[in-house]
Parts: structure tokens; sequence; C-alpha cells
């Protein structure tokens, strides 16, 4: 069986490509970095891989507001692309940065026809950009192939526009901000950024585009934790099974 | 074929990265001239004005570049601009540049100000004939500017033209050699301040607790907060540290390669309340402190690089340049000793601002940073207090030295016993502390600088979230002290605070043989920092709560 294909797509300012691809690596898969100017001049195509990655970032600049521009070059050169990858069945997956590009893009929520914007993103309540380790909680009660098996998980923010606004109880919330003790409904700083819900990350119907603001990427090795020099080692980090859940499921495309 | 980084007679001359503009003309200059009043209208267009996106394009593209050696030879175009980047890239071969191609942000600029612009995110580089139009293709597919604008020669001249004109020939020799040496007059006197002799501190506890929330140690999360310390994934200690994320870590290690263990230490040290009294052993402190985080964190002075930063005020001044001249002769004889080479630095004079009454100027400030390769950084160790029961051991020996301290800082007064350092005696006790650590010895360990031995041990119990009880008639000492608050706070240099488990504490002792090492105390499993004097009588009680709060709420958020 050939090895699953991962796209780690690049753009101007993009600057979590070479951690992500290492984590794709590390969970089995066959990686590519590849700009986005590449897809616009048609030397490549979507249809060439089984996961596509929006990594984080800043991508150009974050002009406008975080992410637009990308999205707009996603949905105008590559809504077709993206629209036959996820009937084809593919896994889409977007990080920080990424989640602003693919729920801009409308690729979340527009593939579908439906209301375009249910949901988008806004600067942090604190009014700051914040780096800072958060712990989650998946949504047991939808499927998402990338959460698949996991319960909870400890991961880095790091974003300045990170606030999820929507509205209460939407059903695509696929990983949510709690505090030590697994509560959903904690506060500032557990909810690092004010988002509703408590919504860190969402899932579409499929159960196969998915995107969080957390970083998994950041940590799959224990010495990324920032407490492993006084706490009980454990053999990965929390975000590997994110990459595993993937590749895995991928396997089978 | 040439060596590395050269290049040839023929290779072209290509600009990559941001267009050039108007900003940043005379930078250099401006930053070598005192500020006046009228410096924000004259001086406005000497400030770069920069733009990270185009900068994050360049290097993404270049780095592709290196890896495909589509150039020989690269540098930056820094204070100058082209004309110090091809002046200094050319002197060897000769160059020649057509300054009507290098790509404006807008029209307007003279044939001058093209060539000595300090445009910001502009890469130079030497390029073969043969590989400039992949090259060229390459930074166009990544929307990234690259222009050739001219070429090396093998003529040893510097030739300019602008439409056709030749507005400049000079011989490189010249160019680079042909300036007289400048002698400037340097001198120093060293001050004398008021010799403090001040009553014990009534209450230990509030002076401890002012140390903490001073500006210069209270906690600095606001800022690093604000900072993306994650990127890339490689941190290992990372800022901030301990049971709740929030103390102040010693230094930051970094694993710049993902797949491998070895990483990156990076520390620094700066303290310039002793340069009120002698720069030398300002220059002198901060070097030993940028030393000791490395050794704190896990690291040892097998390869380590230094780097200074100076910030003076006017070098025409013959007491500003003597006080540099100081600082610098401190550098020499202090890296040396250490072993620690530097490898690069950075200066910023004439820090002063001109007004009627006089010249204002800054407290000379030596910043030093501290790089050194850790070759397993699963080694690495945190300043958070870890178990109860462990030991805490003083190394280094604590002197009278609390001049420029942050305790005399609390009565306002400055006093002349600066701390010292003997950079022979630190260089085997930093090696033997680093062997402790590298066999797995120390569970936490912690550099004493501002504040001494009451702040380092405030830090370490309120990071750990536990208590720690300290007697001071076991601190060592280098000279006679019968003072509870001086052995306290002195600020005495190569000092370490460290968490040794009971089970390892006989073999720590035998790897610290031959140097300044005692018990002094133990973690406990209450919440308090419990200090006892000189007599065993209990001088000092604090919740670790009621301490951090102190630390955090000066720069709180």
């Amino acid at each position: 069986m050939a090895k699953v294909k991962t796209l780690i797509l690049r753009a101007p300012g993009t600057n979590c490509d070479w951690e992500t691809a290492f984590a794709f690596e590390q969970a089995g898969s066959a990686v590519e970095l590849v700009h986005i100017n590449q897809f616009i001049r048609r030397e490549k195509k979507l249809s060439d891989y089984q996961i596509m990655v929006v990594p984080g970032g800043f991508t150009y600049g974050d002009d406008i507001s975080g992410g637009r521009i990308l999205a707009n070059e996603l949905r105008l050169n590559l809504g077709d692309q993206m629209r036959d990858f996820v009937a084809d069945g593919k896994l889409i997956l977007g990080i920080c940065n990424g989640l602003q590009v693919l729920v801009k893009a409308g690729v979340l929520y527009g593939l579908k026809g439906e209301n375009r914007y249910p949901l988008t993103l806004f600067s942090n309540d604190s009014g700051r950009f914040e780096c800072r380790w958060v712990y989650l909680r998946t949504n047991a009660n939808i499927h998402c192939v990338f959460t698949h098996g996991i319960e909870k998980m400890y991961l880095p923010i790091a974003h300045g526009e990170g606030k999820i606004v929507t509205r209460s109880g939407i059903s695509n919330a696929a990983v949510y901000y709690t505090d030590d003790k697994g509560r959903t409904d904690a506060d500032y700083p557990h909810n690092p950024n004010g988002s509703i819900d408590n919504i860190a990350g969402v899932c579409d119907e499929t159960g196969r585009v998915f995107a969080l603001m957390p970083h998994p990427e950041r940590f799959i090795r224990w010495t990324q934790h920032p407490r492993w020099t006084r706490e009980p080692p454990s053999e990965v980090g929390d975000g590997f099974a994110i990459f595993t859940n993937a590749v895995d499921w991928a396997k089978s495309i | 074929m040439s060596q590395l980084g050269q290049q040839h007679p023929g290779d072209l001359i290509v600009v990559a990265g941001g267009k050039t503009g108007r900003d940043g003309i005379h930078g250099v200059t401006f930053a070598s001239g005192e500020l006046t009043a009228e410096s924000e209208t004259v001086s406005s267009s000497s400030v770069q004005i920069g733009n990270p996106i185009v900068e994050k394009k360049l290097i993404d593209v270049l780095l592709r570049a290196r890896d495909l050696g589509l150039y020989h030879r690269i540098t930056d175009c820094g204070g100058g601009g082209l004309s110090s980047a091809i002046g200094e890239m050319g002197e060897e071969t000769g160059a020649r540049v057509d300054l009507d191609r290098v790509p404006l942000k807008y029209s307007g600029l003279s044939y001058t100000e093209i060539w000595i612009s300090e445009s910001q995110e502009r890469m130079l580089m030497a390029v073969a004939p043969d590989n400039v139009d992949r090259l060229l293709e390459l930074f166009s597919s990544e929307d990234v500017e690259a222009t050739v604008i001219g070429e090396f020669t093998a003529n040893h001249h510097l030739e300019l033209f602008y439409e056709g004109q030749r507005v400049c020939d000079l011989d490189m020799e010249f160019l680079h050699h042909g300036l007289p040496q400048l002698e400037r007059e340097a001198a120093w006197e060293t001050p004398r301040h008021d010799e403090p002799e001040l009553p014990p501190h009534p209450d230990l506890k509030q002076a401890l607790l002012g140390i903490l929330g001073s500006w210069n140690v209270c906690s600095k999360e606001w800022v690093i907060r604000q900072y993306d310390h994650e990127v890339q994934g490689g941190s290992v200690l990372k800022p901030l540290v301990g049971a709740s994320n929030d103390g102040p870590g010693d230094a930051a290690i970094i694993k710049p390669l993902i797949d491998s263990d070895r990483g990156l230490i990076i520390s620094n040290g700066i303290n310039p309340k002793y340069g009120d009294i002698d720069p030398y052993w300002m220059a002198a402190s901060a070097i030993d402190e940028a030393l000791r985080q490395v050794i704190a964190v896990g690291g040892n002075l097998r390869r380590v690089a230094l780097l200074d930063n100076f910030c003076w005020g006017n070098p025409e001044k013959p007491d500003r340049l003597g006080s540099l001249v100081r600082a610098a002769q401190a550098c020499y004889d202090i890296a040396l000793r250490y072993e620690t080479p530097f490898i690069s630095g950075k200066d910023s004079l004439y820090n002063e601002y001109e007004t009627e009454d006089g010249s204002i100027c800054i407290p000379p400030t030596l910043l030093i940073s501290a790089i050194a390769v850790m070759d397993d950084t699963r080694r690495a160790v945190s300043m958070d207090c870890k178990q109860e029961g462990d030991s805490m051991y003083l190394v280094g020996e604590t002197y009278n030295e609390l001049g420029g301290s942050h305790y005399y800082s609390t009565y306002d007064r400055i006093g002349n016993s600066v701390p010292k350092v003997d950079p022979v005696k630190g260089k085997k006790l930093m090696d033997a502390l680093s062997e402790a650590t590298g066999k797995g010895l120390v569970r936490a360990c912690h550099d004493l600088s501002e504040g001494g031995l009451g702040v380092a041990a405030a830090e370490m119990a309120f990071a750990g979230g536990l208590g720690i009880e300290l007697h001071l008639d076991k601190v060592p000492l280098g000279e006679p002290m019968k003072r509870d608050d001086l052995i306290l706070f002195s600020e005495s240099n190569t000092r370490f605070l460290v968490e040794v488990p009971l089970s390892h504490a006989a073999k720590f002792e035998e790897t610290l043989a031959g140097v300044s090492c005692t018990a002094i105390g133990r973690v406990t499993s209450g919440s308090r920092l419990e200090v006892y004097d000189l007599n065993g009588g209990l001088a000092l009680s604090a919740d670790i709560e009621e301490l951090k709060e102190a630390w955090q709420e000066p720069l709180r958020w």
C-alpha cells in the first residue's frame, strides 16, 4: 500500500510548517511542503494528496484580519478542488492561523451551500496576543476523525485573534477549553480568548474537516511539556494522537 | 573553485527582498549623535520602516536558494545599506553597480540616497552567471523581489553608475584602509559614594517583599506571554517554569533540530546599578551572571559563546569613553579566563539628550548574552523546588558585597562594595556543578543575582509551590560577616542555590569537593519560606503566596 501523502500548505508568513511536517512524518505519513503559488500556477493539484493541512503563522501579515487573504486565495483558486477533496473522503486540518483561513474560506461551513459564516474569529478578550498552555476536552457527541479516542489534551496556544464567535450551542464544536479539572465553563485564563461556549476547535458534518486554535504539533514529545522537569513522564505528547488518527484514517482512502 | 563564502570576479550582484526607499537615510549617522528637541523632525527619515511579512518571505526563499547552492556569498544590508554591503563584499575583488537598477519604493531618490538608504528586509548575494536565471525564477515563484544590479569585478575598484554616468570610482585599498585610526581621549576616576552604615532592617520580610516587587526583580510574565515562545515546537525550557508555569526560569533551552536531543541554552546577564560604582565589575558581573544561568539549567562551559550589547553615552566625552574602556577591559579579562569567546555584539552609543541645563546621559549599561551548546537537553534542570525533604545547598562564597545591591536600594543608597568576580575560582566551581547536573544529581538549581540568597530562595519556593527552611549560620562566607540582613541580601557573584535529593547528597558533595558547597536548609511541605538567623532564631517567615503576589503584582496585566 502506498504511503499516505500529506500536503502542508505554505504561504507568505507561514511559520509552523516545519514542526507540523515533522508531526505527520512521525505519524507515518509522507509530507510535502507546497507554496500556495504552486497551486495557483497549476503546478500542483490537491488530488495528489490524502491530507491537506493549513498550518499556523501570520499569512500575508494577517492584514485585513487573521487568515483573510489566504482564505480568499483558497476560495477563488482552489474552491472546486477543495470541494472535490472533501467529497472524495479526504481530510483537511487547520491549526491556529489555519483555523482562521478555513473558516474565512468557507471550507468548514460553506461547502454545503449553507449560511456561509455562522462562525468567525475575533480579537482575544484581553486585547493582546497571548502564548500559554491550555487544558482541552473533546466533544464526545460528534464524529471527528482527528479527535477520535481523545478525551483530554494539554496544548499551547499562541494567538491574538482566537476568540470564536458564534451562536451558543452550535453542533460543530469539537474541542473545548477547560480548567485543570475539566470544566468547560472555566473563565480566563483557562478560556484564553473569551471564545463562546469555550470552543477551541470545530469540525464539519463529515467529521473530516477539523480546525483548532491550539497547537497539537507543539506537543508531540514529553520535553515540550512546560512541567516535564517536575512531573512523571509520558511516552508521547498529547497532540500526537491528532496526527496518528489522521494518518491511520487516510490509509483507508 | 573559490573558498566557501567568497565570490568570483564576474559573479552578479543581486539585491533581494524589500525595495529601497527614503526611510533609513543616514540611520547610523543619526544613531551616532546626541538627541535634541529637533531630532524628531530633522531625523525622522533616518528611522527604517520594518515589514515582517516581507522579511519572512525573503527568509523562506533564501533558505531554499541556500539549500540549492544558488549563491556564492551573502550579506544583509544593515547600517549604510548597499554602500557598506557592497563595499565590504567587494573588498577583495572590486564591484561595479548600476544604481538605477535598484528597485525603489517610489521615484525621486537621488543616486546618493539609493546608495546609502538603510531600508529594511534587503539581502545582497553574489551569484554565478550560470545560476542567476534559476535564482531569479525561484524568488519570483514566491513573490519575492530579486534584481541584478551589477557585478563583482577584478580591478579592485568600486565603480558606481547612474543612467550611464559614472558617479563614483574609488580604489578599494583607499576605501578600506585610507582612513587614519581615530584617537580619542578617555578618562576614568573611581566614584566614591557614601558608605552606608545602615542599621539592620527591622523587618527582613518587608525588605524581601520590597526587593521582590522592584522593577528589575519582579515577574516579566506580562511581556513573555505576548511573544510566541513555543513557535517551531523547539522550546525545552521555557522562560516561565514551575508548578503553575509562572516561575522565573534562569535561561531558555531550545532544540533547533527537532529530531535531535542536542540543544542551545540562551541566557542573559545585566545589572546597570553596578555601573554606578565601577563599569569594570558591572561587566564582569554580567558575564558571570550569563554563565551562571547556563550552568543553572544544566549546561556547561565547554562550548559557550558570548555577545556584548553596549548602551552608553557620547564616547567623544572622555569620562563616557573611560567607563566604556573599563567595561571592555573586564570583557577581555573575564571571558579569557572563563574560556568563553565573544563572537559578536552590538553597540548603541550617544544615548544622551541635550538640554539647556546640560546633557542627560543614560546609565552605562552592558547586556551580556550567552549561547551554549547542550549535548543532551533531557538533562535540563529547572529552578522550581520539587520535592519535600530534599536538601538545599548553597554553592559559592558570600562576601560583604552590597554595593549597588537591591537591598541598599531599599534605603536609597548605592555604597561602594560592588560584587567582584574571581573567574579562576568561578570556572572551577561552575565546572564542578555542571558535572553534578550532568550526572543527574540535581533536582533544581537557581543562580543568586539581584536580591541575593533571599530572592533566590523565595523564587524557588513559590515557583515550586513548596516551603524552604534556611539557616544563615551555615552559609559559607568568604570573609567574616555578622549580620543576617547582609548575608541574606549580599549579591556576591558565582553562587547557586541547589536542591539535591537526600539519596544523591553524598555523591553531590563528592562531585563538588574542592569548591565551596554547604547544605544550608531543606525543602519543606509547608507553604512558608523560613530563614533562621546566626543565633538560630527565626529571622524571617513568609507565606510563599504572599511572596509571589509581591513579585507578580507590579507588572500584572
